[in-house]
């Protein structure tokens, strides 16, 4: 059987994936609950909180407040790509939205490219201490990673349903028309909705950094994943997109530890299983059907 | 036109895309008054509702309310100038709890003062912990209009507020529209013509798209007169 | 409307083609001709079925492997190849199919994504005993020289992927213009109406699936054969954006969108990458453009020019039929 330690180890690493798969999936999850449009863009965000992330933190050597900046930057970059560009689309078809949020994110992947260049680049792990847990040493890093995913789900959570732009956002997941006729302007809650999924976007990107390596082809590579976590949920739930993040790290992490090369391939499958029985995800109501 | 109109639709035409839903249509409401319009499914009354309302754009003609035109503008502008839309098919959030509906309400309006709503429907007051979702179609009912009132609009546009309720629940809404007409202009789209006899001033007859008849006599609002154009 | 006129637009276009073939390299003009049938299938369910998929180098790589097994392992000749390439992308689309068409169209795009990558995987690492993996599979070598035209010459592989080509258009042009093609539209505005009039949209849809996804397959395996090697790169995630750029720039919906798109995208992405090693800065932008500009693409802008200077030459004529608006999302 499977030794404990990898098995401990195993689990640890599988909750920090999906928490980073848990954050970049949520704009998307949010963005198309309340807007209705399918925000490829987000990933965008992911490389750009990273590669935010990766210089500030080699200018004066502090990830934290890198990643910080990284957040601010994306918050600003998802604002700025609502106004000029969603603003317009809001009508149309989801299709659409689809094809014009991919173009952002393959033009965004060549402005990274023209700023930092092709050569992907480390980012040091602030944190080399190990943990004890159950006998197991695991990085205190991924831990952090872990709790302020938490945090992020537990923040969420108080935002949409303690204030009351979170309950005029969840209003406007059920019927945006009939928020509007309140006589609640929509298309603020639309713009902060937007903002909120780029820094969360770009929260994921420099969390994951010192992971992985950045290169700028870095959102394309988790597009799949973070679809494939958003899609199991069910797309607009926020809750079965913590869940299904936290499945697909599982058996991404711990399918490796079985047979490594399907340990990829394992969720997609889990994926079109899912799809065949429940074609809205596991959450998604049918009632977001249009 | 006269100023003191709450509402004054003139030379209205609105098309989905190719098709033509509204032509030339003419109404207006003045102050107090209840309007109702009549007609069968897919005259076009719900597509004037939400035209007045700003969620779609005429091709041509004029939506004034005190002389201020409505048309280019927002939904949500519209509806903060004191215009409210109670949609058909009692579309509640039923994944928010009554009081947290009842919140957006007084959110987008300012208007915190909710004992008008309990004045009206005191049933809501028991059920302010529940999720819109559960309640029945009369609650729901209550709950749209008590929604809506807050922030005292002038206009009121309620689209087939009775369909599917039990005739008790109906009586006491025809309560609630004459009391209501005394501070707001009521336009309501209805098919139930007893009640649209009992309460309204003023009755348009619509028929795919087009005004039949204009029956602004009280004399003349009888479900005998009214029943033709259904 | 005559066979001739039915004719002559598709002939007039191959012709500039075929002029084409004059002025271009040889590697440039076969790459356009390959692209083109790749992107028709996408140009199809986009702008007659009204679905977008984001996972269309799946069915590229499962004619593309369904070629390369056959060449690597067992035969040498390589129109069998190409025919065992169809096949396959036959069976694997006959077999997502079902359950793929049943989903909204957001799904839908998604979850061909997901394939993609499956397929990337499977073929990068859980197959890698039979695939190499990232070494891919070379039989350039293995392929017989055939007697009329010997695929293996990049000159006489030219000719054959413009008949094939050709081909291809005229099957989707005869579709377009067929009931059938009225139906697909009709799924893709108002499927409901349709359902009312009695069709079953479900199996319109599965035809129209497994249609252009067979072409895909066909195109991998022309690429396959021009190529005379295959590697997983060609499902990597990475490649997704190119059926889809070029179905948009060329026009969603239009018969030459694809041909345009073709054109217009392997002529940007060799220079741009030989002016500014950039071009996804360039492409992903133009994408965003075309799509706020009124989503017509090149070809969708140009027809109607062309269109018009046409009917003025040839005037006095009848006023011209009325014209689809080609576009995403339907009328």
């Amino acid at each position: 059987m499977i030794d404990a330690h990898l098995l401990v180890s195993g689990i640890i690493f599988g909750l920090s994936m999906g928490s980073i798969y848990f954050l970049t999936a949520i704009g998307l999850s949010l963005c198309f609950g309340l807007m209705r449009v399918i925000s490829l863009d987000q990933l965008l965000y992911y490389a750009i909180g990273a590669y935010i992330t990766y210089s500030i933190s080699a200018a004066i050597g502090n990830l934290w407040l890198g990643i910080l900046c990284g957040v601010v930057v994306g918050g600003l970059a998802g604002f700025a790509v609502e106004r000029l560009v969603f603003l317009r689309i809001y009508e149309k078809d989801i299709t659409f939205s689809m094809i014009t949020s991919f173009g952002i994110l393959i033009g965004g992947v060549g402005v990274i490219k023209f700023i930092w260049g092709l050569v992907p680049r480390p980012v040091p792990v602030p944190i080399e201490t190990q943990l004890n847990v159950l006998g197991t040493d695991v990085p205190v890093y991924r831990l952090i990673v872990i709790l302020i995913a938490l945090l992020v789900y537990a923040g969420i959570w108080l935002f949409l349903n303690r204030t009351i732009i979170g309950k005029a956002i969840r209003a406007g997941t059920e019927d945006v028309e009939n928020v509007e006729g309140l006589g609640i302007n929509v298309y603020r809650l639309f713009t902060i909705t937007f903002i909120i999924a780029g820094a969360l976007s770009a929260l994921a990107g420099g969390l994951n950094s010192p992971l992985i390596m950045v290169d700028p082809q870095m959102g394309l590579e988790v597009l799949a994943f973070t679809f494939m976590v958003v899609i199991i949920g069910g797309l607009g739930s926020i809750k079965g997109t913590f869940i299904s993040a936290l499945l697909v790290g599982q058996v991404v992490s711990l399918g490796s530890l079985i047979y490594a090369p399907l340990a990829q391939m394992a969720p997609f499958a889990i994926m079109l299983l899912i799809l065949l029985i429940k074609p809205t995800g596991l959450y998604g109501s049918q009632l977001l059907k249009r | 036109m006269k100023s003191d109109d709450i509402l004054t639709v003139a030379g209205l035409n609105v098309s989905y895309g190719e098709s033509k839903v509204l032509f030339n249509i003419n109404l207006n409401a003045s102050s107090g008054q209840i309007v109702a319009c009549v007609g069968r499914n897919g005259a076009g009354k719900t597509t004037l509702l939400k035209t007045i309302m700003g969620f779609l754009k005429p091709t041509a003609g004029t939506v004034t309310s005190n002389g201020t035109s409505l048309i280019g503008r927002a939904a949500y502008v519209v509806a903060a100038m004191g215009v409210k839309y109670i949609p058909q098919d009692k579309k509640v959030f039923s994944d928010l709890t009554v009081r947290e509906n009842l919140e957006l309400g007084s959110y987008a309006t300012r208007d915190y003062d909710w004992d008008k709503v309990t004045t009206y429907f005191p049933k809501l007051k028991q059920l302010m912990d529940r999720k819109a979702g559960y309640l029945s179609g009369g609650e729901r009912q209550m709950l749209m209009i008590g929604r809506a009132i807050l922030g005292n609009p002038k206009l009121l546009l309620v689209d087939e507020p009775t369909e599917g309720l039990a005739p008790s629940i109906v009586a006491q809404l025809k309560d609630v529209f004459r009391e209501l007409s005394s501070k707001s202009t009521l336009v309501i789209v209805e098919q139930n013509l007893p009640l649209v006899c009992a309460i309204a001033d003023k009755v348009y007859a619509l028929n795919e798209g087009h005004v039949m008849a204009e029956l602004a006599d009280r004399e003349q609002i009888k479900p005998e007169t009214c029943e033709q154009y259904l | 409307m005559s066979v001739l006129k039915w004719w002559s637009g598709l002939l007039v276009a191959f012709l500039l083609l075929a002029l084409l073939r004059v002025f271009l390299p040889l590697p440039f003009a076969n790459e356009i001709m390959i692209f083109s049938v790749y992107a028709i299938g996408c140009n199809f369910l986009l702008g007659r079925v009204g679905f977008i998929s984001f996972g269309q180098p799946a069915y590229l790589a499962v004619g593309a492997y369904g070629t390369a097994f056959y060449l690597f392992y067992f035969g040498t000749n390589p129109y069998i190849g190409i025919l065992i390439g169809i096949i396959s992308g036959f069976v694997v689309s006959l077999a997502v199919g079902p359950l793929f068409v049943r989903l909204r169209s957001d799904y839908f795009a998604l979850v061909n994504l997901a394939l993609a990558v499956i397929i990337f995987f499977l073929m990068q690492k859980v197959l890698a005993g039979i695939t190499h993996g990232d070494d891919g599979l070379w039989f350039l070598t293995r392929m017989d020289s055939t007697p009329v035209l010997d695929l293996t010459q990049p000159d006489q592989f030219f000719i054959f992927a413009f008949l094939i080509a050709f081909a291809v258009w005229a099957f989707y042009k005869y579709i377009d213009d067929s009931i059938y093609g009225a139906c697909c539209l009709g799924t893709k505005i108002n499927e409901d109406k349709l359902k009312f009039l009695g069709y079953n949209t479900y199996n319109i849809r599965l035809l129209a699936f497994v249609i252009a996804n067979t072409t895909t397959a066909l195109a991998g395996s022309m690429y396959a054969i021009y190529l005379g090697f295959v590697s997983p790169e060609i499902t990597s995630p990475a490649r997704v954006a190119d059926p889809i750029v070029v179905t948009i720039l060329g026009g969603v919906g239009t018969l030459y969108g694809p041909i345009v798109g073709a054109i217009a995208y392997t002529g940007m992405k060799d220079l741009l990458s030989q002016v500014f090693g950039n071009w996804e800065l360039i492409v992903g932008f133009l994408l965003v453009f075309i799509m706020l500009a009124g989503e017509k693409g090149i070809w969708g802008t140009l027809a109607p020019v062309l269109e018009r200077t046409f009917t003025r030459l040839t005037a006095p004529r009848s006023a011209p039929a009325p014209r689809t608006e080609p576009g995403v999302k339907g009328t």
